[in-house]
């Protein structure tokens, strides 16, 4: 039972990750699906290509060159701060196109009705635009979410005392034993459940005021 | 078109459907009706749309699964609330064909494929026998140069006679049909009807679900007219679609032939 | 050329690390061939007849997706030898994401399956075909080919994954890639490279998941 309390005392550390590399992905998409919007098109290219590289790329190398790699020259990051950057970036790759994905299936014509009714770009993506693509967007977002909170557990191996790393450091001083792992396995299954149902009830909600 | 006479409906049976009720949740979709077909009969079922029709066709090779009642195909009868072995089941699909209103080919199969794959599952034909058979049976309803293409290449009327080709392989005794041109453009739909009409012509026992009033009123031997689940009236078409009995009818042909 | 420079230390190092990346490529490569008929397997038996067939088949796939591939890949290394069987860090990492492949690709096979016209299975059902030759023949083939931009999607997870079974040991191209870290100092310079080396699988790849959803959408 030592064990579980040992796992447990990661979870604050993992919950810390996930939900300031998911603010910092879910601010940082905006400019990114914009820019793949413009109709600038360099601006397009380059905005694509950050956005494949950021997706393409293990996250745990993303994490390793931030730590590593950056973090012990001139700029020291702590363990938090480089995992929160690392995942806070591939999140932002991740959610440009979730937003993308929000804006396309916006039919054209609301967009053409709300230029025709007067407003500026501004108002029409704030007020019309925006909030149907948010409702589309949002299931997706969701399930990035989970994800996220799963992939927190790379985080370990730049130290950060997450869930994973207690279970290892766990298994390590008791002989490199199974049940800390398999203990980690249950929270982070445990932790992820009330996200799947609010992520089931919220689909359920918005198809229910959506239907005509 | 020619049809020639003899192989397609070779000793046709009937189709006996007694007391048949089907509800989904609390809406009762086909209600306690009791039909008899007789061997080569053709039966048109009209009636306007939520009568139940697509539904109690759908009861008979039990793609619907009936609440109640009983139904005899040929010489076999089920009772589908105590269960449905296996054995009865694959010779009630045997002996009934069936054709859907949007076709339902398989897209990653040639035509040709289409017609044969079942011959050879469920009838035990090996490929050679099954490709020739299909190949007549393509040919039959003018549409041999298709076999070696996809469905997706030809019409909508063309894929329907496909569809009818590919129920006819399996060598039926009686033929489903469930709206069949209701997908397709007028015109299309006029080979489709040539199809069936010269079905009908060589003796096949057909149960037509349709709104072809005049394909109804030309080859049917007898229409049925259903509304809320239940037959209305019944009888030859002169007398139901000339000078119908039932209220209901004459409100429902009104609206379809003031169109 | 002069080992000191970013370009010189490339090329020394090159070669180690492209051993590294065949190493990652064959785990990634092994999960999948034996993951995702796995995922298959799963994916059937989530509408098997039996209900207790149906709840083993969605704890399997719950719980080989709710739990992180890192922690998976402990757990297997881990436990076999607790279960009295000894395997290499190869065997371990391929065990351990073959699971993780499974249950994940269970999910978009499904879909896949799910997206087949329900009318062409009553169409076979029609024809007196049984379930299992209307599976076996129009459900399976257009179900999986409907799924293919979806599992190389994954695919390219897969691989990425594949960069955290430094953790069991295995010689694959992040663990070199810190080992001449640590032994240069050139910590940036040596992942940088190493993650050049696994974009130039995994850019393409992506283009070519794009590419073939867009054709796919095309043929529909």
């Amino acid at each position: 039972m030592i064990f579980v309390q040992a796992v447990l005392l990661g979870v604050p550390m993992t919950v810390l990750i996930t939900v300031l590399a998911f603010a910092l992905g879910a601010v940082l998409g905006v400019p990114l699906a914009l820019a793949r919007r413009a109709g600038f098109a360099p601006l397009q290219w380059a905005a694509r290509f950050v956005i494949d590289v950021l997706r393409g790329i293990p996250p745990v190398v993303f994490l390793f060159v931030i730590y590593f790699g950056v973090g012990t020259g001139v700029i020291k990051f702590s363990s938090l701060q480089a995992a929160v950057i690392g995942l806070g970036l591939i999140a932002a790759g991740y959610l440009a196109e979730i937003y993308r994905g929000g804006l396309l299936a916006v039919h054209k014509g609301q967009f053409e009705s709300a230029a025709a009714l007067g407003m500026n770009s501004w108002t029409s993506m704030s007020r019309i635009i925006g909030p149907q693509a948010f409702r589309v967007a949002l299931p997706s977002a969701t399930t990035y979410a989970i994800g996220l909170l799963k992939d927190s557990s790379i985080a370990s191996t730049i130290t950060a005392t997450e869930i994973l790393y207690r279970a290892t450091a766990s298994s390590r001083g008791h002989g490199a034993g199974l049940e800390p792992f398999l203990i980690a396995a249950v929270v982070y299954i445990a932790l992820g459940a009330p996200l799947a149902w609010l992520s089931r009830t919220m689909d359920a909600k918005m198809r229910a005021r959506v239907a005509r | 078109m020619t049809t020639s006479p003899g192989a397609l409906a070779d000793s046709p049976v009937g189709v006996t459907l007694r007391n048949v009720r089907k509800q989904f949740g609390d809406h009762v979709v086909v209600d306690d009706v009791s039909m008899a077909v007789a061997p080569g009969e053709v039966v048109s079922i009209i009636g306007p749309s939520g009568a139940g029709k697509s539904t109690l066709l759908r009861c008979i090779n039990l793609l619907e699964r009936p609440d109640s009642g009983d139904i005899t195909v040929g010489d076999v009868t089920i009772h589908p609330e105590t269960g449905v072995s296996p054995k009865d089941l694959t010779s009630l699909r045997r002996t009934a064909g069936m054709v859907f209103q949007s076709f339902n080919l398989f897209p990653h199969l040639t035509v040709l494929r289409n017609i044969s794959i079942a011959q050879e599952r469920v009838l035990g034909r090996d490929r050679k026998e099954a490709d020739a058979r299909s190949r007549e049976l393509l040919a039959r309803v003018g549409l041999a140069e298709k076999a070696d293409t996809y469905p997706t290449r030809s019409s909508g009327g063309q894929q329907q006679r496909i569809a009818i080709a590919r129920a006819l392989a399996m060598a039926p005794k009686v033929m489903l049909f469930d709206e069949p041109t209701s997908a397709l453009d007028p015109e299309l739909g006029l080979d489709v009807l040539e199809v069936m009409r010269g079905l009908a012509g060589e003796g096949m026992t057909m149960i037509v679900v349709t709104h072809e009033m005049h394909f109804a009123q030309d080859v049917s031997d007898r229409i049925v007219v259903m509304a809320d689940g239940r037959i209305i009236e019944q009888g030859p078409p002169s007398q139901v679609l000339t000078a119908p009995s039932n209220e209901r009818t004459k409100r429902f042909l009104r609206a379809v032939t003031d169109r | 050329m002069n080992e000191d420079t970013l370009l010189g230390g490339w090329l020394a190092w090159l070669p180690s690390l492209l051993d590294g990346l065949w190493l990652s490529v064959r785990v990634a490569g092994a999960s999948l061939i034996i993951g995702i008929p796995l995922g298959l397997a799963l994916a059937l038996l989530m509408s098997a007849k039996h209900k207790w067939v149906r709840v083993l088949a969605i704890i399997v796939v719950e719980v080989g997706r709710g739990t992180p591939a890192l922690v998976m890949l402990q757990i297997v290394y881990f436990g076999l030898p607790s279960a009295g069987i000894t395997v290499g860090s190869f065997v371990a990492a391929v065990v351990a994401l073959a699971l993780t492949t499974g249950a994940y690709t269970s999910e978009i096979l499904r879909a896949g399956l799910q997206a087949v016209p329900h009318g062409e299975v009553e169409a076979a059902s029609a024809l007196a075909m049984n379930n299992r030759d209307t599976l076996r023949f129009i459900v399976i083939p257009q179900g999986v080919r409907i799924a293919i931009p979806a599992l190389l999607g994954f695919a390219i997870l897969i691989l990425q994954a594949t960069a955290l079974t430094f953790t069991i040991a295995l010689p694959e191209l992040l663990s070199r890639s810190y080992s001449i870290g640590s032994n240069t100092f050139r910590y940036l310079d040596v992942l940088l490279l190493a993650g050049l080396l696994y974009l130039i699988i995994t850019l393409p790849a992506g283009w070519l998941t794009g590419w073939t959803e867009r054709r796919m959408a095309r043929h529909l």
